[in-house]
């Protein structure tokens, strides 16, 4: 028996530590926090797994002891144990002792709470507000001077980012997630909810959709760039140009993010058809009527776009058209 | 009972028309547990899929509609046709003849249930075959994509969960007339079984929750539009366009779908709570405090839904009360663990099959139990909910918890079933090879989640998740080893195995007082209940008796 128990903890160590060594911060935590929210997350995390350590051992150790102590060893099969009915002393004690540790949990967690849920008071240089919306199975941003980006998005650092999160009333539900910039919250038709990040360091956070959307959930992927302000005041003020002359960036980005997640990045097809070569995608009026009111199982993407929206995305595909593969 | 198989047609006496016909308790609970074993090794081909599938990064094995569609199915078979229907069966076989009766009280009823079940597992599990493939939206169905899924997969995963609802319902009401009505002689409340109590709660549950479930579901097939005679209907409850609200049905799903957790989990409580005292040779710990603990979080589990809603967005006071009420129900789950400790203390713990399985179940139990305080706690929540570390976790809960006692109670009453036990050799073999797959499998699951693995993706081109995801398939296969052993054993031993008599385990409960298998009629007579050990009581009545017979 010794030599069983002594194998099957050597297993689950393995299943532990396995997984852990093939992973730079191993997954015992959170992804590294960069934003205070995400920190406040985390904080409250590291606080839970002290006491979830402390009984995981303790009930896991206790079990293993007196499977060792009280095994039958040469004892008759069927000779009484002990005749223990109860304990009211011990009862009232591993009743008591778990409602101080819940108590002391759920004081910590309200302590961090604003923390996590407040945006800080804007700052010398103001606030950011940008509109995020999860539709099938992109992310549009919208930025407060009518600036739009789908999938990454550019973010100042050092300055607070308000994001409202919502979807579109034909559209389904969403969920925005960053792991290194906070929690996540549901982009919900009909709903906007709010969330925010501050980040010090420029740089690129990865996230993804974490509400199963439909057939493509897995490749609605998000990214925030953060960069540093001067930088982004710039990249702002350049698509602002690009966009009023519908052309630039934002095409390749529809493009990218909302065709060819379903129809391949050169139009080579993918769950949905091929359409490299296509005469729809050289006639302006038809790729509007496509994605403005979709067909067949086509959902109507780019329902609700602005007409520069559409202007970037057809100048794209007539400047360069998808090649095929 | 002679005169009545007299008048029974010539044709319903046949092997398989008896079993067709049968209204006898045991019949429909081993009925019950068969169906849900083939369920059971379908749900879980179905997982090795997805296991395949996400073993490797931008994995090609199935396409993205059919691993939605496998996900789906998984999850949806997993609860309604396997884990819930198994301990039914166990219910079924087993609370009559603990409570010293001759069968529930509705017998006719209870076969309905049965085949009820039958006809909804059925239509689940065909709706693979049906125009536009089975439902590819989750167990959970949210709208709006559920009330905008193609297909006809959709309507036949209402039109089975409508069908499987009310099967658990005449079900629950029988156990329910059952229990309260006809307990033998001398059984009080205090006295009965502590399995019987989890059935007991188990009922009220289900009565208390399907209704919810039952509405959701039918606003969600309005929603989707149905013919009705010369109308067609469509309704927008879930439709923000025109004024309905998606997370509505959340809260209808979740109101159910959270004691529902617990109707699977408190007879897999029960089940322990019979099996550890009879292999540590003691009266359970704390009998009171588990059968009020069993009450507590069944009406607790009534009150947390919410916090299956945490990133939805819903006002920080009610977020703060989900968070506090669903840390209450760790406090009588807890109670629980101790008591069950406190079982094996100073005890003589001998290490049949039976007992690997619960004392597998409490090892692997806390670590589900205690990954939910961080899902209790929102703000954690928002960081960890909708990813693999929630897999982990009720993975850990459902698999870890309620399979490893639904394995310790089929060891268990396996001879009271079928008159012969399954080998203990294989049965080793079995627990070990899935208490390593099942961690091997499932552990890495947490982690993968923390580092940002989002549930249900098809696939993902993070190639630093690799590690995690390709132990996890390992282990699942593992685990596939593990359920092949149970099935060469159920065959090896069903003509073979030995006949151990009628209370092989020198139990406490009046199951073991009939022969094995039980007859019709369960017993000639029934001896007069004083204690929850009735047949401990009356194995020392008889030692006494033999002692004074002839003194040592």
């Amino acid at each position: 028996m010794r030599r069983l128990l002594v194998f099957a903890g050597l297993v689950l160590l393995g299943a532990v530590s396995v997984p852990a060594a093939l992973a730079d911060n191993g997954g015992f935590t959170p992804v590294a926090p960069e934003s205070p929210n995400a920190e406040g997350i985390r904080d409250s995390y590291l606080f839970v797994s002290i006491f979830v350590l402390a009984i995981f051992v303790l009930v896991e150790g206790l079990l293993i002891a007196f499977i060792v102590k009280y095994r039958r060893r040469k004892r008759p099969r069927f000779e009484d144990g002990a005749p223990i009915h109860g304990a009211t002393k011990l009862e009232v004690l591993w009743t008591a002792i778990p409602v101080a540790i819940l108590f002391l949990i759920g004081a910590f967690v309200f302590i961090e709470l604003p923390g996590i849920k407040n945006i800080p008071s804007a700052g010398a240089s103001g606030q950011l507000e940008i509109t995020v919306t999860g539709r099938q199975f992109y992310w549009q941003y919208e930025y407060p001077n009518g600036v739009i980006a789908i999938d990454t998005m550019r973010a100042p650092a050092g300055v607070p980012v308000r994001l409202e999160v919502t979807a579109p009333d034909s559209d389904v539900i969403h969920s925005w997630w960053i792991p290194a910039l906070g929690g996540k919250i549901d982009a919900i038709p009909g709903t906007v909810n709010e969330t925010w990040f501050e980040v010090a360091n420029p740089g690129t956070y990865t996230g993804q959709c974490a509400e199963l959307c439909g057939v493509e959930h897995a490749n609605m992927l998000a990214s925030v760039e953060v960069l540093p302000e001067a930088e982004f005041a710039a990249w702002l003020d350049h698509r602002r140009a690009e966009q009023t002359a519908g052309e630039g960036e934002l095409g390749k980005e529809e493009w990218e993010g909302v065709c060819a997640k379903c129809h391949g990045l050169s139009g080579e097809g993918g769950i949905a058809p091929r359409i490299t070569g296509s005469i729809v995608l050289a006639d302006p009026a038809a790729v509007e009527d496509l994605v403005r009111n979709g067909r067949r199982t086509m959902p109507a993407v780019g329902s609700g776009w602005t007409s520069e929206q559409v202007a970037s995305l057809t100048s794209y595909l007539r400047e360069s058209p998808p090649s095929g593969g | 009972m002679a005169a009545r198989a007299e008048t029974t047609p010539a044709w319903q006496r046949g092997k398989v028309a008896s079993w067709l016909v049968t209204t006898d308790h045991k019949r429909i609970g081993i009925l019950y547990i068969s169906t849900a074993l083939v369920f059971f090794v379908l749900a879980g081909l179905m997982s090795l899929v997805v296991r395949l599938q996400l073993s490797q990064a931008n994995a090609d094995i199935v396409s993205a509609d059919r691993y939605n569609e496998l996900v789906t199915i998984h999850g949806t078979a997993m609860v309604f046709l396997v884990v819930v229907p198994l301990l039914a069966g166990f219910a079924n076989f087993l609370v009559p003849l603990m409570i010293g009766a001759r069968d529930v009280a509705f017998p006719r009823l209870n076969a309905l249930s049965y085949w009820l079940f039958f006809l909804g597992g059925s239509i689940l599990m065909l709706s693979f075959f049906a125009d536009g493939g089975a439902a590819d939206t989750g167990w959970t169905a949210y709208p709006p994509l559920s009330t905008q899924a193609a297909g006809n997969g959709q309507d036949l995963w209402i039109l089975s969960l409508h069908i499987l609802s009310i099967a658990s319902l005449a079900g629950a009401i029988n156990f329910i007339v059952t229990i309260h009505n006809m307990r033998t002689r001398g059984m009080s409340w205090t006295r009965m079984p502590l399995f019987v109590w989890s059935i007991l709660l188990y009922a009220w549950l289900l009565m208390a929750i399907l209704p919810t479930l039952t509405a959701g579901l039918t606003l969600l097939l309005l929603d989707r539009g149905i013919t009705l005679g010369p109308w067609d209907v469509q309704t927008n409850f879930f439709n923000p366009a025109e004024g309905g609200s998606p997370v509505l049905y959340q809260h209808a799903f979740w109101f159910f779908g959270h004691p529902e957790v617990y109707v699977i989990v408190l007879p897999a409580f029960g089940i322990i709570s019979e099996v550890l005292p009879v292999f540590s040779r003691k009266p359970v710990f704390g009998y009171k405090a588990i059968a009020f603990s069993t009450v507590a979080i069944g009406f607790f589990s009534m009150i947390v839904w919410a916090h299956h809603l945490f990133t939805v967005g819903l006002p920080i006071p009610l977020q703060a009360y989900f968070m506090i009420a669903s840390m209450i129900i760790a406090v009588p789950t807890g109670m629980k663990i101790f008591n069950w400790l406190a079982t094996l203390w100073r005890g003589n713990i001998s290490f049949d099959t039976p007992m690997l399985y619960a004392l597998g179940f409490l090892s692997i139990f806390v670590m589900g139990g205690l990954t939910g305080i961080y899902l209790a706690a929102f703000p954690i929540d928002w960081q960890v909910h909708d990813t693999y570390f929630v897999v982990a976790h009720f993975h850990y809960t459902l698999f870890g918890g309620a399979m490893f006692a639904i394995f310790a109670g089929l060891f268990y009453w396996w001879p009271k079933m079928f008159g012969r036990c399954l080998d203990e050799k294989l049965g080793k073999w079995q627990f070990w090879t899935l208490f390593v797959g099942f961690n091997l499998a499932f552990f890495p699951q947490h982690l993968v989640g923390l580092e940002g693995m989002p549930r249900r993706i098809y696939t993902y081109s993070n190639e630093s998740w690799e590690g995690y995801n390709l132990a996890s398939t390992i282990g699942s296969y593992v685990m596939g080893i593990a359920i092949l052993f149970f099935i060469v054993n159920i065959v090896r031993t069903s003509k073979s195995g030995p006949r151990i008599g009628n209370d092989p385990w020198q139990a406490d409960t009046l199951e073991w007082y009939a022969t094995s298998p039980p007859p019709p009629h369960n017993f000639d007579e029934v001896p007069y209940v004083t204690s929850a050990r009735p047949l401990y009581d009356l194995r020392r009545k008889l030692r006494v008796e033999r002692g004074a017979r002839e003194p040592a």
